[in-house]
């Protein structure tokens, strides 16, 4: 059983390993996510240059993003940067899974920051994404940061 | 949908735009609805110091994807990269202007990598979030 605790700057760890649940990709879920981002590609409903239907291909960034939800408790954070590799579509039907790993964290202009580095796969092993990500964490948020 | 080819992108041009809205039903549906969610908690929000939900930054990425999608289509869905700051909270109900400008083109495996530069703006004439992006030429 996961024990969650608040997510403190002071006592996270760099090197510190999450794992996501997994995530079986469905027409409705890429359906929902076409209609959140105003993309309708005819590849993510029908057929593709991959044989069927794909998702997105930054459909999958959110499971990546949450990884840490799966040991801390996030109350918000301000997420700062991202960077993603594209290595093979996300097919309707597969079920997906990502791993992360805290490479850094940091103070800057006294704002807390962590960077995660994580891989995304399918059920078979397929690297799907691999990317990371900066996110600054809560204590005092200044109005005009995203 | 049709895609470019290497003699079709020049350094220097300019994609067509894009123009989306992140509206806070779009958001919900990107974000699902939480309590004590900046994205979908107009009073957590508002308490953070936020004037109303924020769309994620994420959803720039997307944007970012969709554009980079119709220019080289099965080279940027296997293939293509991202790197984008968010410098600006994008509010719900904010109007983005989504450019990108081809400013590299390199070798690679013996194909051509096309290097974009990014960027959203809102419709106060703001960045809210800035990059690059690219994509094998299929």
């Amino acid at each position: 059983m996961t024990e969650f605790k608040p997510l403190d700057y002071d006592t996270l760890q760099v090197g510190e390993e999450f794992v996501s649940d997994t995530q079986l990709i469905t027409p409705e879920d890429v359906e929902t996510y076409a209609f959140a981002v105003e993309d309708e590609h005819p590849w993510f409903s029908g057929d593709s240059p991959f044989g069927g239907p794909i998702a997105h291909p930054t459909m999958l960034g959110n499971q990546a993003l949450r990884l840490r939800h799966s040991r801390y408790i996030v109350r918000a954070g301000l997420h700062a940067r991202m960077e993603f590799q594209f290595l093979e579509p996300i097919r309707h039907g597969v079920r997906t899974r990502s791993r992360g790993r805290v490479i850094d964290k940091y103070e800057r202009r006294g704002k807390p920051y962590m960077v995660t580095e994580f891989v995304t796969e399918d059920e078979h092993g397929t690297v799907l994404v691999r990317g990371q990500f900066t996110q600054m964490l809560f204590r005092d948020i200044p109005k005009e940061q995203p | 949908m049709s895609t470019s080819t290497a003699a079709a992108i020049e350094i220097g041009q300019e994609l067509p735009s894009l123009v989306r809205q992140p509206t806070q039903r779009r958001i919900d549906a990107y974000s699902t609805v939480r309590a004590h969610s900046i994205h979908s908690d107009e009073t957590w929000a508002q308490a953070k110091g936020f004037r109303t939900c924020l769309a994620q930054g994420m959803m720039s990425t997307a944007y970012v994807s969709d554009m980079m999608t119709r220019l080289l289509g099965s080279g940027f869905v296997k293939g293509g990269t991202m790197s984008i700051a968010f410098v600006k909270p994008v509010y719900a109900g904010d109007r983005l202007t989504v450019r990108g400008a081809v400013k590299d083109k390199r070798q690679e495996d013996g194909r051509t990598r096309v290097i974009v530069e990014v960027s959203c703006t809102n419709q106060h004439g703001q960045q809210t979030a800035i990059g690059t992006a690219s994509g094998l030429l299929p």
